[in-house]
């Protein structure tokens, strides 16, 4: 279910993004909502990509849908932000960790808050999540089948070429042995 | 890169010369361990997670961010920051998108390639050679390009003229590459990959003290030009954030990344291989920011006359404010950054050569290790020439590699690898689709047939297209779907 979630959202995202781009065929340019679309849509596909990468069967993405809803926000109203607040760069604006305020948003918040809290969340959830010794000794032993199973076949040594359309099922039901 | 300030100076060409010293030995050192074809593309799947870590974040990086970048961020401000900003997250998502699948594969099947993976996930000939055909098409212009860029630096250490530095950079880099392979590539990045990072810290601690901290530098910014310090910078919200689109999930799609995955030596390491990529890549684009914001800085405060062109501004900064040990390390560090960029290519597209065309067509190589080491050769060589003889053209060339790379690789292999809804049909159209487009609207836009609007990139607006084309013919196909999946792919894939 989080699979097909995330390739929804993939789409929606792409086709806000898409949107985006069509605007600026325009006449007058871009209009200003192309922004806002390319705000909301760009943390829609990254997000959404990490969840299909990260989605596990059943289980879905588990633990990781707190890492991965607060990255999605923070990219989103990171953008939002940049996008929605009143200019203050001028002399004497006030700075905030050395760099005026949409700036430091986006340098500081889309930056380095993301950097805080994913790779952290990928590890602590890996074995869990992503891989752990189980699933690598499933993984070769499939992979041994597949070789036998290509050997009884008949096909030629090298173990990188890609069977022909039909040759896969004809293995998978036994005939081909 | 056209041209670079001259900095020849007895220290800097001796540290340079020290620098290819220790690219020889390490060349000499991975020759004499790679002796299978698997030894020279992917290193034999036996690289640890922290060398496989720093030469992945030198691959990232290239000359680039120390030239060309900081040149880009003085031209139009943050704007020219949302190249490297999705760095926060693409570490990561490479790692759950295609790092663990990729490494499996590679586990499963001795996959040595990009295309590779995408012939084992479609089980098709047609989508391995196309894929093939697209990444040599990217890299006939990435490789051109990082050969001019070499020559650029090389010819302002050594003042040798641009095509002996062309050619005496390519000599170095070809003679590691056929020795070594992939190898000598990993060890070469690492070394100068922790060079660089040190480097790089070290110059942003000089821009703050030249510039009086970040609160200093946007000061004096803001008194003169506040809209370079903007969160858009000089460019269009648009524009920024197609930059922030094209380089997050382009990223994906990167062959010199993304083959990468398949050297570790125990998959289980991948646990903290985002982490430490995401720490080591801040570390080395501190030069990006700093000496792009603080030149800017200097230049405001009227300290520092304005630049003839954007690319002057680290060779500026370096040889006015740095020690010139410093300027020296960083100097070498970007030649070697392009030589190693230029590694990373030759080797990809010798095995596009070598391997995945004749297993595309039926006709897998009996030798793949000489006629891996004769392609880089050869690959070397005419990218030397292009470089040296095709004029203008190599910057055109150069202009579409990542964005070509992003958008026929990404749907194909970065969705298709984690979505068993993809078909064959669909991986061919994006392929098709991203080559063809790219190649079509790059060249109208080079050219000046047509003038695309301010803010669309290019190589957003084929990414995104080839991305609903792959959904759109996978859905079309969808009954193809199951049939395409051999068990041990459909297994990688669930895990």
């Amino acid at each position: 279910m989080a699979k097909r979630y995330a390739l929804f959202a993939l789409l929606a995202g792409t086709l806000m993004i898409a949107a985006a781009y069509a605007s600026a065929f325009l006449p007058g340019g871009a209009p200003g909502w192309s922004g806002w679309a390319m705000a909301l849509g760009i943390p829609a596909v990254l997000v959404s990509v990490m969840v299909l990468g990260a989605a596990r069967g059943e289980r879905g993405v588990g633990r990781l849908v707190y890492p991965f809803a607060f990255s999605g926000l923070v990219l989103a109203a990171g953008f939002a932000l940049a996008l929605g607040l009143p200019a203050n760069e001028a002399a004497g604006a006030t700075l905030y960790l050395g760099l005026p305020l949409r700036a430091a948003i986006i340098i500081y918040g889309i930056g380095l808050f993301p950097i805080v809290v994913l790779p952290i969340a990928y590890a602590l959830t890996f074995s869990e999540q992503t891989l752990n010794a189980g699933d690598l000794e499933r993984v070769r032993l499939a992979g041994e089948e597949w070789a036998r199973a290509r050997a009884a076949a008949g096909a030629p040594s090298a173990e990188t070429a890609p069977r022909p359309a039909g040759e896969a099922e004809a293995i998978h039901t036994g005939a081909a042995r | 890169m056209n041209e670079l300030p001259n900095v020849r100076q007895p220290l800097i060409i001796a540290v340079a010369l020290a620098y290819f010293a220790v690219v020889v030995l390490i060349s000499v050192w991975a020759a004499r361990r790679t002796r299978t074809a698997s030894d020279f593309f992917v290193a034999g799947h036996g690289i640890g997670l922290v060398a496989l870590t720093v030469a992945s974040v030198s691959t990232s990086v290239s000359g680039f961010a120390f030239i060309g970048g900081p040149g880009l961020i003085y031209s139009i401000g943050l704007g020219a920051m949302y190249i490297v900003l999705p760095a926060s997250v693409t570490n990561v998502m490479g790692a759950w998108v295609l790092a663990k699948r990729m490494r499996l594969l590679g586990e499963a099947r001795a996959l040595m390639t990009v295309p590779d993976a995408i012939g084992a996930r479609y089980r098709s000939p047609a989508a391995q050679g196309l894929s093939a055909v697209a990444i040599l098409v990217g890299i006939i212009g990435y490789m051109a390009t990082n050969a001019l860029a070499m020559g650029v630096v090389i010819d302002a250490i050594f003042g040798v003229g641009l095509a002996w530095g062309i050619w005496i950079g390519m000599g170095v880099t070809l003679a590691y590459s056929v020795a070594g392979g992939i190898l000598a590539g990993i060890y070469v990045d690492v070394f100068q990959g922790t060079l660089m990072a040190a480097a790089s810290v070290l110059v942003f601690v000089f821009v703050l003290k030249v510039g009086g901290g970040l609160g200093g530098i946007s000061e004096r910014i803001l008194a003169a030009d506040p809209g370079f310090l903007g969160p858009w910078g000089k460019v269009t919200p648009l524009a920024a954030l197609s930059f922030f689109f094209v380089f997050g999930l382009g990223s994906l799609g990167q062959p010199q990344g993304v083959h990468k995955y398949y050297m570790l030596k125990d998959p289980l390491q991948l646990k903290w291989y985002p982490l430490l990529k995401t720490l080591g890549l801040i570390l080395v684009l501190l030069l990006y920011f700093g000496v792009g914001v603080g030149v800017k800085s200097l230049v405001a405060g009227g300290e520092l006359a304005p630049l003839p062109k954007p690319d002057a501004a680290t060779p500026t900064f370096l040889l006015g404010f740095t020690p010139v040990l410093l300027a020296a390390l960083v100097f070498s560090g970007v030649a070697a950054a392009t030589m190693s960029a230029v590694n990373s290519f030759i080797n990809i597209a010798a095995a596009a050569v070598t391997h995945d065309l004749p297993v595309a067509f039926g006709r897998a190589l009996d030798n793949e290790l000489f006629w891996g080491r004769a392609a880089t050769a050869v690959v070397a060589v005419a990218a030397a020439l292009l470089a040296q003889f095709s004029g203008s053209m190599v910057a055109f060339l150069g202009i579409f590699g990542w964005g070509l790379f992003a958008c026929t690789l990404v749907p194909a292999l970065a969705i298709g690898l984690n979505w068993e809804g993809a078909t064959r049909a669909g991986a061919i159209a994006s392929i098709a689709t991203g080559l063809v487009v790219t190649l079509v609207f790059e060249t109208l836009a080079y050219f000046g047939t047509y003038t695309f609007p301010t803010g669309v990139a290019i190589s957003g607006l084929s990414l995104v297209l080839s991305i609903l084309v792959f959904f759109g013919v996978s859905w079309l196909t969808r009954a193809d779907a199951a049939s395409q999946l051999d068990p041990d792919v459909r297994l990688v894939m669930s895990v």
